[in-house]
């Protein structure tokens, strides 16, 4: 029984850490193709000689302005993926929790699931007019607000679950209490779901930080974020590998620095007792 | 919790709540959702023609779709193709997803704070870069993978060149790109599982299996039943890693709807003909959908009867 | 860009009352081009044309990938962003035909090009009556980058075994067998992956004497594809990718595997574009620098050369004011000289003129690209010159993809390609005269 205990741990281990080593290891190999000629990198040799010309080319050519490229990502995907939780949690509490109208339930719940189910490349062509028509093209706000109501509905679907999840005594106890709907989301609701916050918000924040297409389209080069300068290392016949690594190497830094510190706010036990 | 207050000013208060977090959403979704989305829906039965500088708006009815049920081939390959990666690619991610998750939620900090860094590695990589660097590593004359399968003197394989496995291994991209997402969800929802309802529900059950199946998958429908919906949405939209590993060759063996809207739609400037086609696919995914709620529902009941 | 040095300079010199040979006489122009390899040269000669006059060029640098939406959206607007458009020879027919650009004999009244200025097929003219490009058609752009196909070869894998120059498909052919079997290279590298297998397979086509079609009068075209000479053409491509010479699986190879094998020396012979030179000789890039050579792409039966092309054309459009207008064409202008179009071979490009084979960098070893480049652009052709060029190049692509993996027969491949083919013509407005079926 002991035997078969261990057994069974240690094969658990092994899993876990076998698919971290299957994360790791291509991860860590593209990393280091920042610091490789081409022909290094496309022979897939491990052992060559270092350079440093790809951060050269990525951050002080005539054509780059990555370090501005990622400043503007930041401002991009900090400010939007803040609207879309902020407006998401709280829309969410009250399709999930509170007495609204049917229609309008499966009005804004329908919308929002048709406008995710389509792609969204048929959409920036509309953008494109649309913002220029008001004379934002290019603008920061322009950008921002298209990424916020990109990355709405799932953030208003992933609330809702978290939403849904909650015990529904928690609420049927306020509402004896003579609480409002206010007053039972920011007591009860929002310290309970806070964790859901986090990760809906880690992954709206990828989300934004990752966009292409919309960026590509709605933004001046002055507010061109990360993803599209990385692209242009993708070019008509030929990828320019190691100035993509480096790109790669700047900006996962940041983005992966902001998980790592919200995660730890996903921790067991800070919620336990609240439901007393 | 004033007693005190009237009623009436509390009705007042919930109403004010009603409309303040309903509106911001609701603005979002008309303001900058609304054009782009009808237009869309709205095209699918035009053509357009762009001439002397202006584009002009031939009404065709029906015509769009049906040269789309009745003369197009690849974009119905593509459908069988996403269908394919779809289910294999929510189902692979799902259980990976939940494992890992399951891992970290009972691991110590060092080991917690560790995978998680790890396991979240793939997500942060912009997508641009996934795409061309698995493309690097299945690359059948220098890439890694055959490097590795020579080196323990295997035959090499031609991962994204062999029209029978092609499909396979983007796939596995997409589920090596895609599993943090789940992942994350997964630890967010088990993270705030109730300590003591599930200790109380430990009573009942005799061993660690017992125990996920019974209580905990239980406890965490909601947002695993979100999470399978996205996935598979977002699944139906996969695009990046088609283009970046194969172009949906070779012949159709990786083709994928959204890489055929693409091309029509962008390449082609067959903005009509794009429209249908996307608005075809929203059916085809709203048809899935309904399917696998149906599906849930009764294994529900199924449970619900036990 | 940097545009407070000129600016000084031009406020100095005007202080010192001299005439000032680099004051800015036009109003600045925005450029739409794409990152490439190229860039930095074209970078260098609008620095050059900055210091010589003084006018400013700002270049907005895209990903390939997004520049043909940006192009779209500047265009089709009320007010365009971009002065200047950067078009890929593929776009050329879409944007041509929509009516987007000025012909240029509108902004300065009968402009033509410079003597000795390739047009890569009459792509720099468009005849709106025919829907096609025409040498009798408007000016509508100068081509900025001339990037045609030419044959590539490792000099020194043929100097070993002995091997000349091919002047026809079979020769081409012997070559990659002699090559496959007595190295352990491959014989030849075919670029057969869907999205550019009708780009690659153009030369065959034209070569054997076919078409995929011909304009035969306004609105009128003859499908020329499924003929005996488009068979042909197909099976000398296919034997250019059989397993004897060529890699396995060829119909995945695209541009970048291509350039891989050639560059590692995995490879010795292959049909690319013209641009991949400067990677072959990057040391940082490329094992076989100083041993590729070009030479010009074999010929058909007839004797025919064809070159498909893959060049950018420089475009003013309609939607910018009339100064910006005349400010982009006299860029443009000053580009098509042969003193420019040398310094800009020397900084890296490739360049839009013919005739710089006989000047100072022809016998330079660096440039040995340049008389088969010439040759080549000489005879570059548009496949598929109309409007709907890329949904006929998709439709066709299918087969022609499917006939390399052997899932159809070269036969059943070309009959269904014709088809699909005269589908999107007759789509666009042609009458169409098919062939019967193979």
């Amino acid at each position: 029984m002991t035997g078969r205990r261990i057994a069974g741990r240690v094969a658990a281990n092994g899993v876990v850490w076998g698919y971290a080593a299957l994360i790791l290891l291509p991860t860590l190999w593209v990393l280091s193709n920042a610091f490789k000629y081409k022909i290094d990198i496309i022979t897939g040799t491990t052992i060559s000689p270092i350079t440093w010309g790809n951060f050269e080319q990525l951050l002080f050519s005539r054509q780059s302005h990555f370090l501005r490229n990622l400043f503007n990502s930041a401002v991009v995907a900090v400010i939007s993926s803040a609207i879309v939780i902020v407006i998401a949690t709280m829309a969410a509490f009250t399709l999930g929790r509170l007495k609204v109208p049917g229609w309008l339930r499966w009005l804004i719940l329908g919308w929002a699931l048709l406008f995710q189910m389509l792609p969204t490349l048929t959409f920036v062509g509309s953008w494109y007019v649309m913002w220029s028509a008001v004379g934002l093209h290019g603008t920061y706000v322009s950008v921002i607000l298209t990424h916020v109501v990109h990355n709405l509905p799932m953030g208003l679907f992933l609330m809702l679950s978290f939403m849904s999840a909650l015990p529904h005594e928690l609420f049927q106890a306020a509402r004896m209490d003579g609480c409002s709907n206010g007053q039972m989301f920011w007591r009860v609701a929002f310290p309970l779901v806070r964790g859901g916050m986090i990760a809906a918000t880690a992954l709206i924040f990828i989300f934004s930080w990752s966009d292409f297409a919309i960026a590509l389209t709605l933004a001046s080069p002055a507010t061109m974020t990360a993803p599209v300068a990385i692209a242009t290392f993708a070019q008509e016949y030929d990828i320019r590998y190691g100035e993509m690594a480096a790109g790669t190497l700047l900006s996962i830094v940041p983005a992966l620095v902001l998980i790592l510190v919200g995660q730890r706010f996903i921790v067991r036990g800070l919620l336990a007792g609240a439901v007393k | 919790m004033n007693a005190s207050i009237a009623p009436g000013t509390t009705a007042r208060r919930n109403r004010r709540w009603l409309v303040l977090s309903l509106a911001p959403v609701a603005a979002f979704f008309l303001v900058l959702s609304g054009f782009p989305v009808l237009n869309l829906l709205g095209l699918s039965v035009f053509n357009v023609e762009w001439s002397e500088g202006a584009a002009s708006f031939s009404y065709v009815g029906l015509e769009n779709y049906r040269r789309l049920f009745l003369q197009e081939t690849i974009y119905w390959a593509g459908v069988r193709n996403t269908l394919v990666f779809a289910v294999g690619v929510v189902t692979c991610q799902m259980v990976l997803g939940f494992s890992m998750a399951l891992a970290v939620n009972r691991a110590g900090t060092a080991g917690r704070t560790i995978l998680t860094g790890i396991f979240l590695l793939p997500i942060v990589i912009p997508p641009i870069v996934i795409g061309t660097m698995w493309r690097l590593i299945m690359g059948r004359e220098f890439g890694l993978a055959n490097t590795v399968l020579r080196a323990l003197g295997l035959n090499e394989v031609d991962w994204l060149g062999n029209p029978d496995i092609a499909l396979a291994s983007v796939m596995f991209v997409d589920i090596w790109h895609w599993t943090p997402f789940v992942f994350l969800l997964m630890l967010a929802g088990l993270e705030s599982l109730d300590e003591e309802v599930l200790d109380a529900a430990r009573m009942d059950v005799t061993g660690f299996w017992q125990e996920v199946r019974h209580i905990i998958l239980p406890l965490m429908l909601p947002t695993i039943v979100i999470t399978v919906l996205f996935r598979i949405i977002l699944s139906f939209k996969v695009f990046d890693e088609v283009y970046l590993l194969t172009s949906g060759g070779p012949g159709t063996a990786t083709e994928v709807i959204n890489f055929s809207i693409y091309r029509t739609f962008f390449r082609q400037d067959q903005v009509g003909y794009g429209s249908a086609m996307s608005v075809v696919t929203l059916f085809a995914i709203a048809f899935m959908i309904i399917v696998a709620r149906g599906l849930l529902a009764r294994s529900k009941r199924a449970k619900d009867t036990e | 860009m940097e545009k407070t040095s000129c600016g000084f300079g031009a406020i100095l010199v005007a202080l010192a009352g001299a005439l000032p040979a680099n004051a800015k006489d036009q109003p600045d122009i925005t450029m739409a081009i794409n990152q490439s390899p190229w860039l930095n040269s074209f970078v260098a000669m609008v620095d050059r044309y900055e210091t010589e006059t003084g006018n400013v060029v700002n270049l907005d640098v895209t990903p390939f990938g997004g520049l043909l939406e940006k192009i779209r959206n500047s265009v089709r607007g009320a007010e365009g962003t971009y002065d200047l458009v950067n078009v890929n020879a593929l776009w050329l027919s879409e944007i041509y035909s929509g009516g987007f650009l000025a012909p240029l004999g509108e902004i300065r009244a009968g402009y033509a090009l410079q003597d000795g200025i390739l047009t890569y097929g009459a792509t720099t003219n468009w005849d709106p009556a025919v829907g096609s490009f025409s040498a009798d058609g408007a000016l509508m752009g100068v081509p900025v980058n001339g990037n045609v196909q030419v044959l590539y070869y490792n000099q020194t894998v043929y100097d070993d075994l002995g091997l000349s120059v091919p002047a026809t498909w079979e020769e081409l052919y012997s070559n990659a067998r002699a090559i496959a079997d007595a190295t352990d290279m491959y014989g030849f590298v075919p670029r057969a992956a869907r999205d550019s297998i009708v780009y690659n397979i153009t030369p065959y086509i034209f070569g054997h004497d076919a078409a995929f079609f011909r304009v035969t009068g306004p609105g009128q075209a003859a499908i020329g594809l499924n003929t005996a000479e488009g068979l042909a053409a197909l099976n000398a491509y296919l034997r250019m990718s059989g397993k004897d010479v060529a890699p396995p699986n060829p119909g995945a190879i695209a541009q970048g595997e291509l350039i891989q094998l050639l560059s590692t020396g995995r490879a010795a012979q292959a049909i690319a574009v013209i641009a991949a030179w400067g990677a072959l000789e990057n040391p940082s890039e490329s094992r076989v620098v100083g041993q590729m050579s070009a030479a010009l792409i074999p010929a058909g039966p007839g004797g025919t050369h064809a070159s498909s092309a893959g060049h950018w054309v420089a475009g003013i459009p309609r939607n910018v004011p009339a100064d910006r207008q005349a400010a982009a064409l006299a860029f443009l202008d000053w580009f098509q000289s042969q003193d420019v179009q040398v310094k800009y071979v020397e900084a890296g490009g490739v360049p839009v003129r013919g005739d710089l084979a006989a000047t100072g960098l022809g016998a330079n070893p660096a440039y040995r690209f340049l008389e088969a480049y010439s040759a080549n652009a000489e005879n570059a052709v548009m496949g598929l010159p109309f409007a709907a060029a890329a949904e006929a190049s998709d439709a066709m692509a299918l087969h022609f993809n499917r006939a390399v993996i052997g899932e159809e027969s070269p036969e059943t491949a070309l009959n269904a390609a014709a088809e699909a083919l005269a589908g999107v013509l007759e789509r666009n407005g042609f009458a169409v005269i098919r062939q019967p079926d193979l």
